[in-house]
């Protein structure tokens, strides 16, 4: 027998009563105002959202946010301030110094601040290690809670992932620190 | 060890200030796991479906780990099956000296720990670096965890500044938190910058996706998959789950429970291998099918690792994480322990006073408590039980069998009031210890009762 076998014939012996599946069908929490919800509990998971006044630009916005950063890193066609497109990079560790990277969320999460991002750029690392995130978000792909979201979330070229907020830390005393190994700081676009 | 938990906790508790300090720290931690719970009026509906859902899985774990396991595969991913420890490790330094790795970097994974890996691949010339910074820091300390969230939550800054001074080169005296994590940041950076390959555990395994789901707050493991031509997943086969329905359940329960976080920082889905590069998932069972086949303790199987339990339980607080003796501590450290060697690990069982916080606080409604009370009935048997606690249970079965005598003895009680102190307050009773008796009442409650002196007030509680 190999492993496989001998695990699962082991498992056949379990000695918890039968119990269905239950129906995750629960009335979960709504919020009046989703784009609120979702800026007030990014900021609470130490990041932020802001929202883009009609007909402005968001290079704009994004170069008043950061104006510090040199390295800008991004695939979406509209971002004229991006200094590199991370796709022309041969390899991943090549988006370290990166200072912003500014990418493209699906949908944002109201209970927890969390945005889903699929794979929308050659390498997944543009995610994790630039010192800055922003993500742009249209206000209307906002849904109330975890459970509307894993019915939307699609994962596409084997990656998907939500993020809420930067980085954080707090193994230390339990005193938190913001920017662990990802972003140090994590800005939501609201379109 | 068996009666190690008492000298273990003596210990922790000789720094009486930090000892208050870990305490407080952690009821703060509860507290805004409360505060958290309270803002979803849903909850108690979620930790209902979260149980019934792991309940369900469990009982047809068969069918879900094949499924996984095929979907898996169908992505792309290379599934693999670990009998025991011995069997686990020797298959993660298979795959790692077959794609000629040097340099491993491992996010946080308890299974790890639970198979001893780090020494093995070590031994085999393996440069193992934990990535997590708290990991990292009992890496370089050469400490094991306290905690399964909070792994280093014994330890002062001052402490860890110390030990980065020493090997990070940080700043002399230097313990502020923000600097030493940012130190961490960087001396991290470069070994992922460097590793060959990526290790991480799995928070859950989604069957009909095969997907493998990972919540860190730090981002380490996404660093360390993003970079590294290689993923090597350890997962523990109660990690399965149906679909992203239940993940839905889950992901809403677990960092509220954990850290009162709405939820952590990254939740990633890793359905396959980045393109040209490779994935391999290796499902362990080391125990844990003999734990399913005990009635008894079958619920222990529902654990998300979550931490909560430790963090409400009033003894783990003031005893901390190394007075228990398996490497998992709290309430669910005792169930794992005891599933494993009930020999070993009976020694922390009765630190439990059985106030039952644990089962209140875990989001999938592990029977903790009832598992801990469950165990003491069988202590006995086993030959495990204190010798002074059955000399005593064995007068009070005498006084609580024999009214006359249990009346002549409380008569007397107050008698104790009148004792010189060292005859109160001395080794054989444990209750002394620490504290100020409370006295003995002049007379006895039924004697009141019954000279008419106790009276049903009526008045008072309106
Ligand atoms: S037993 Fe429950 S509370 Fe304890 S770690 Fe597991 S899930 Fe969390």
């Amino acid at each position: 027998m190999t492993h496989k076998d001998e695990i699962l014939a082991r498992l056949r012996r379990r000695a918890i009563p039968d119990c269905p599946m239950p129906d995750v069908c629960l009335e979960a929490i709504t919020y009046p105002d989703k784009v609120k919800q979702f800026t007030e509990t990014l900021r609470l998971v130490g990041g932020d959202a802001v929202e883009l006044t009609p007909g402005d630009d968001p290079n704009r916005l994004l170069r008043e946010l950061y104006p510090d950063a040199r390295v800008i890193a991004s695939n979406l066609p509209g971002v004229t301030i991006a200094t590199v497109n991370p796709d022309d990079l041969a390899d991943p560790r090549d988006l370290d110094g990166v200072h912003l990277a500014v990418v493209a969320g699906d949908f944002g999460v109201a209970e927890n601040g969390a945005v889903w991002i699929t794979h929308n750029t050659k390498e997944r690392a543009l995610y994790f290690i630039p010192d800055y995130l922003a993500i742009l978000l249209h206000r209307a792909d906002i849904v109330n809670n975890m459970h509307e979201a894993y019915g939307r979330a699609r994962v596409s070229a084997g990656f998907g992932v939500f993020i809420s907020g930067p980085s954080k830390t707090a193994d230390i005393e339990q005193s938190l620190v913001i920017g662990a190994h990802g972003a140090k700081g994590l800005t939501v676009i609201i379109l | 060890m068996k009666d190690n938990y008492p000298k273990a906790a003596a210990r922790f508790l000789r720094d009486a200030e930090r000892a208050k300090w870990h305490d407080d720290t952690l009821w703060m931690v509860r507290q805004k796991r409360d505060a958290n719970a309270r803002s979803i009026p849903e909850w108690e509906q979620l930790r209902h479906l979260a149980s019934q859902i792991k309940t369900h899985t469990l009982l047809r774990l068969d069918h879900y780990l094949e499924q996984f396991a095929d979907s898996a595969a169908a992505n792309g991913i290379t599934v693999h099956w670990a009998a025991d420890a011995v069997e686990h490790n020797r298959l993660v330094l298979e795959i790692l000296q077959s794609a000629g790795v040097k340099k491993l970097v491992k996010s946080k994974s308890m299974l790890a720990e639970e198979c001893h890996l780090n020494p093995y691949l070590q031994a085999a010339g393996i440069e193992v670096v934990e990535s997590d910074l708290g990991e990292r820091i009992l890496q370089l300390a050469g400490q094991p965890p306290s905690h399964i969230v909070m792994p280093a939550i014994h330890l002062t800054r001052q402490a860890v500044g110390k030990l980065f001074e020493e090997k990070l080169h940080t700043d002399p005296g230097n313990s502020d938190p923000t600097y030493l994590t940012r130190a961490a940041r960087r001396h991290l950076r470069q070994h992922f910058l460097t590793a060959d390959a990526a290790m991480t555990g799995a928070n859950f395994c989604v069957a009909d996706s095969g997907d493998v789901v990972v919540c860190t707050n730090e981002g380490n493991a996404d660093m360390g998959v993003a970079l590294a031509p290689l993923h090597v997943v350890s997962a523990g086969i109660e990690k399965v789950i149906p679909d992203a329905g239940a993940l839905a359940v889950y992901t809403r329960l677990l960092a509220r429970s954990a850290t009162g976080q709405p939820v952590t920082a990254y939740t990633t889905h890793h359905r396959a291998p980045r393109p040209g590069c490779q994935m391999h998932v290796i499902l362990v069972d080391n125990g844990r099918t003999d734990t399913l086949a005990n009635p008894e303790h079958a619920q222990t199987l529902k654990c998300l690792r979550c931490g909560a339990c430790m963090n409400t339980c009033p003894a783990y607080r003031h005893a901390g994480g190394y007075a228990y003796s398996y490497l998992i501590p709290g309430p669910i450290g005792m169930q794992l322990g005891m599933s494993r060697d009930p020999r070993a690990h009976a020694g922390d069982i009765p630190a439990c006073s059985l106030c039952y916080s644990c089962n209140d606080a875990c989001p999938a409604k592990v029977d903790l408590a009832d598992q801990t009370y469950r165990w003491r009935q069988q202590l006995d048997s086993m030959h495990l039980a204190s010798a002074p606690k059955k000399l005593i249970s064995r007068v009070l079965r005498l006084l609580f069998t024999s009214p006359k005598l249990y009346e002549n003895v409380l008569r007397l009680a107050p008698l104790v009031n009148r004792l010189p102190r060292f005859l109160v307050y001395n080794r054989l009773n444990a209750w002394g210890r620490d504290r100020e008796m409370p006295p003995f009442a002049g007379e006895s409650f039924t004697r009141a009762w019954k000279r008419g002196k106790v009276k049903a007030s009526r008045e008072k509680s309106k």
